[in-house]
């Protein structure tokens, strides 16, 4: 085999080989470019994604005393996830917090802000805690040990705003609604995720 | 026969060269003899090769989407024959691997073997090496359930932590903003596509590399040399037969790998942990408070196997080398110190109940705080894998919906009813067996309860303790802090009905138990009402007493006792109608209770007699009610004991867990 290469490449004639040879790279080379680059397209299309940020109805005010204690309620909302559409799905969770006195309660996002496990309440000992790498927040959303702290910065407040709505029957009942984003792990400020 | 047989190898052979092959892939000369210590780098290939095969036929039953996953991975666990064993050897030669891949470096390092001409073979090794544990990581998120779910997440958010394009990193591993069908086919397609390709691209130079140096051969040689076969194959073979044995052994030993709970976004998974082989890092990273977290992430590590690669160089001297030793010793020992750390700091409170005053600790905070982390963990991982257990029951019971398991989890009064009855009625009552008290639901114990104690609600037991006179104004009925109905109370009929109406008086022994008596029929008969699924055989075999208490409460009880006065002068029951509330008739029933949640001060109930329930849901248009009609009925429906049952459960454990 080897010698029959050989025989056949000696009365080839060299003339214009680099031309050849660019244009068979050049060619070969775009060939191949355009599944790789609908490829890569489609696989980047997360990057040209916006995350809604839709503002939720997650509790009425009665269901939230003015105690000074946290309650916890499911952030429920419509979802698409890729080629499924949900309704009314459950996305997350917050806690209220109404101190005596207030009308208006502060929401918490139980997304830690260390790498984003879900935080918990401890009633026993009155403090958010984080089951993944033990930070813990006072009832006021602060780092218990502040700075020392794993979790680098305090736990996310979101805006929350009270909605009147009119009961059938000449009452009126509030809502709690709270804009629900998301927001980066591991910073020291607040960052939006896009 | 022979001679068919060496023409058609003559035959192939002319076309492929196949002969030449196989004489150089096989009678590699092995210098001083085939030894044991130059089995480990076969025996990672059997082990990939094992991966390989089992995993192709784990790919034929694996559905990757947030609705599939969890639910193929079920499926290929409990209903497929042998399926927990092809997953099992699945995952537990993952983690062989890891210790295969350990051992091999240690030998390659210590023996040198990474000195001119090898280090290019090395740093392949060291790819490789990183591909494997890229393996591990996308394979650990596909079933979908609880511990992969929250351990990835974690993952993937200090993934986006990386400087400057972290978040881009992040939306690219998982397929968009957060986590979802997309997560899984990209890793999916990472595990069983990208990243073996590459492996065995790697190897497959790896291999060339390897056969183009030889190996390393310990000295002082043993013996003459021999070639690779038989003398060799026949200890890597053995090698690789016990490997597979030992793994086969921890398979069938853990009755397979673990599958927790589906995959939920709205629920913690407080026991989380990464792989065993990972716990160093996730210990590591402890260490790194607030924004120091990048140099625990990246920053050390990524030094690290920065050095590592720089290994051949850095050995060329007596002196490197030495250093390479010493590198890969302190790295070892430290990832083995953190492991022991993490798995100590997650079980020092030894049991999920413990209590800290009796763990013998010195009362610090800092040792409190520890110990009450480690029992929150503990406490985690007995509910996760409870939960788990129900789920695969509710599976094997119910079938999965098209919607996925995770809706079975979201239906099921069992698993939800304590957190709903802990987030919504716990807050004034009780809900604790005081025979047998279940320490998993510790928590919906109240210690100052302003409500009745709701355990085995509407079940003769229960109803028995409300008309008895000793218990009727306890803490378990009427007799909580601030009750309108008992004590100093302004509405204390009921109360007073039991103790005087019914055991008043001056009683002989024999009327007293007559009324006894009547009373436990009117158990019976009221009981009845609430068709409580666990109490259907009593109620169907004890028709008679039933109907004696019916009787007895349409006012037959007023003819035994001396006050004259019966269930139905207050109460609306059966043909005594439209005489007062609560109406009898249903009472603890599904409808009854449901009616009861959404407006307690109905007149069919308490009326303005309802001083502290709030109503639930008082509106026709759900979005004004505080509960929806699901949520009602799940909390309903647990109280009553009210759920599937994987296997029947005897009678009077309503609400038992
Ligand atoms: S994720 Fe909360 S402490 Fe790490």
């Amino acid at each position: 085999m080897a010698e029959m290469k050989q025989d056949s490449q000696a009365d080839i004639s060299n003339a214009g080989k680099n031309r050849r040879s660019f244009i068979a790279i050049l060619a070969g080379g775009l060939a191949m470019l355009g599944p790789i680059g609908a490829g890569i397209l489609s696989f980047l299309s997360p990057l040209f994604r916006k995350a809604a940020s839709p503002q939720v109805r997650v509790a009425l005010l009665d269901q939230v005393p003015d105690d000074g204690r946290p309650y916890f309620f499911r952030v429920v909302a419509d979802r698409q996830d890729a080629w499924t559409s949900y309704s009314q799905q459950k996305v997350g969770a917050v806690y209220l917090v109404r101190q005596p006195g207030d009308e208006l309660p502060v929401a918490f996002t139980a997304k830690c802000p260390h790498a984003g496990c879900s935080v918990g309440y401890s009633a026993e000992e009155q403090k958010f805690k984080c089951p993944c790498h033990t930070s813990s927040f006072n009832i006021d959303g602060c780092r218990v040990n502040g700075d020392k702290e794993v979790s680098p910065r305090d736990m996310d407040t979101l805006e929350v705003v009270l909605n009147q709505v009119a009961a059938s029957d000449s009452e009126s009942v509030t809502e709690v609604l709270v804009t629900f984003v998301d927001y980066k792990t591991g910073h020291s400020e607040k960052i939006l995720s896009e | 026969m022979k001679k068919i047989v060496s023409n058609s190898i003559d035959w192939l052979d002319h076309r492929t060269g196949i002969k030449e092959v196989l004489r150089e892939a096989l009678y590699e000369r092995v210098p001083g003899g085939a030894r044991w210590r130059y089995v480990w780098g076969s025996a990672l290939v059997v082990a990939f090769v094992t991966q390989v095969i089992t995993g192709i036929f784990l790919w034929m039953a694996y559905s990757p989407s947030t609705q599939t996953a969890w639910e193929s991975v079920y499926y290929i666990q409990h209903e497929m024959n042998g399926g927990w064993l092809l997953r099992g050897i699945h995952h537990f030669m993952a983690s062989a691997m890891v210790v295969l891949l350990a051992i091999h470096f240690v030998q390659i390092v210590w023996d040198g073997a990474y000195r001119a001409p090898r280090e290019l073979n090395f740093v392949l090794g060291l790819v490789l090496m990183l591909i494997v544990l890229g393996l591990s990581l996308t394979g650990y998120l596909l079933p979908w359930d609880q511990k992969g779910y929250w351990a990835t997440n974690v993952g993937t958010e200090l993934a986006s932590q990386t400087p400057m394009a972290g978040g881009a990193i992040k939306k690219l591993a998982v397929g968009g903003s957060s986590y979802g069908h997309h997560t899984l086919t990209r890793f999916f397609a990472l595990h069983a596509g990208v990243l073996p390709g590459a492996l065995v691209a790697f190897l497959v130079l790896h291999l060339w590399l390897f056969r183009r140096h030889g190996l390393t051969p310990k000295e002082p040689r043993a013996g003459p040399d021999v070639l690779f076969w038989p003398d060799q194959v026949l200890k890597d073979s053995v090698a690789a037969l016990g490997i597979l044995v030992a793994v086969m052994g921890v398979v069938v030993y853990t009755g397979g790998a673990e599958l927790t709970a589906p995959a939920d976004p709205a629920n913690n998974y407080a026991a989380a942990r990464p792989e065993w082989y990972f716990l160093f890092l996730f210990q590591f990273l402890k260490w790194f408070p607030g924004e120091l977290e990048v140099w625990g992430a990246f920053v050390i590590p990524g030094l690290i196997v920065g050095v590592l690669f720089l290994m051949p160089w850095i050995g060329r001297s007596r002196v490197g080398h030495f250093f390479n030793v010493a590198l890969l010793a302190v790295l070892l020992g430290g990832a083995a110190m953190l492991t022991v750390q993490a798995i100590q700091d997650d079980t020092l409170a030894g049991s999920a109940d413990a209590k800290f005053e009796e763990s013998g600790l010195t009362a610090t905070p800092e040792n409190e705080a520890a110990f009450n982390a480690s029992r929150e963990f503990l406490r985690a991982k007995r509910d996760a894998l409870h939960h788990a257990e129900r789920v695969v029951d509710l599976a094997k019971t119910k079938g999965i919906p098209p919607t996925g398991a995770l809706t079975l989890v979201y239906e099921d009064p069992y698993l939800q009813g304590p957190k709903l009855f802990a987030q919504n009625c716990a807050s004034c009552h009780s809900y604790v067996d005081r025979d047998q008290p279940d320490p998993a639901i510790a928590f919906l114990v109240n210690e100052k309860p302003t409500a009745p104690n709701l355990f085995g609600v509407g079940s003769r037991k229960w109803i028995e303790g409300l008309l008895d006179p000793k218990q009727v104004a306890g803490p378990d009925y009427f007799g909580y802090e601030g009750s309108p109905f008992a004590g100093e109370g302004e509405n204390t009929e009921m109360v007073l009905f039991v103790q005087d109406d019914c055991f008043g008086g001056v009683l002989n022994d024999a009327k007293r138990a007559e009324i006894k008596g009547a009373l436990k029929k009117i158990a019976a008969a009221l009981s009845c009402e609430a068709t409580l699924p666990l109490q259907r055989e009593q109620d169907a075999q004890d028709t008679a007493m039933i109907a004696e208490g019916r009787v007895l409460i349409e006012g037959g009880l007023a003819d035994l006792l001396e006050s004259g006065t019966s269930c139905t002068d207050c109460h609306s029951f059966g043909a005594q109608q439209d005489i007062g509330s609560p109406v009898l008739d249903g009472y603890m029933s599904r409808q009854w209770m449901i009616d009861f949640l959404r407006n307690p001060a109905d007149e069919r109930f308490y009326g303005d007699l309802n001083d502290r329930m709030p109503a639930f849901a008082p509106h026709d248009n759900p979005q004004l009610n505080q509960l929806d009609d699901q949520t009602l009925g799940l909390i309903v429906d647990w109280l009553r004991g009210d759920w599937v049952r994987a296997k029947p459960q005897a009678a009077g454990d309503a609400g038992n867990h």
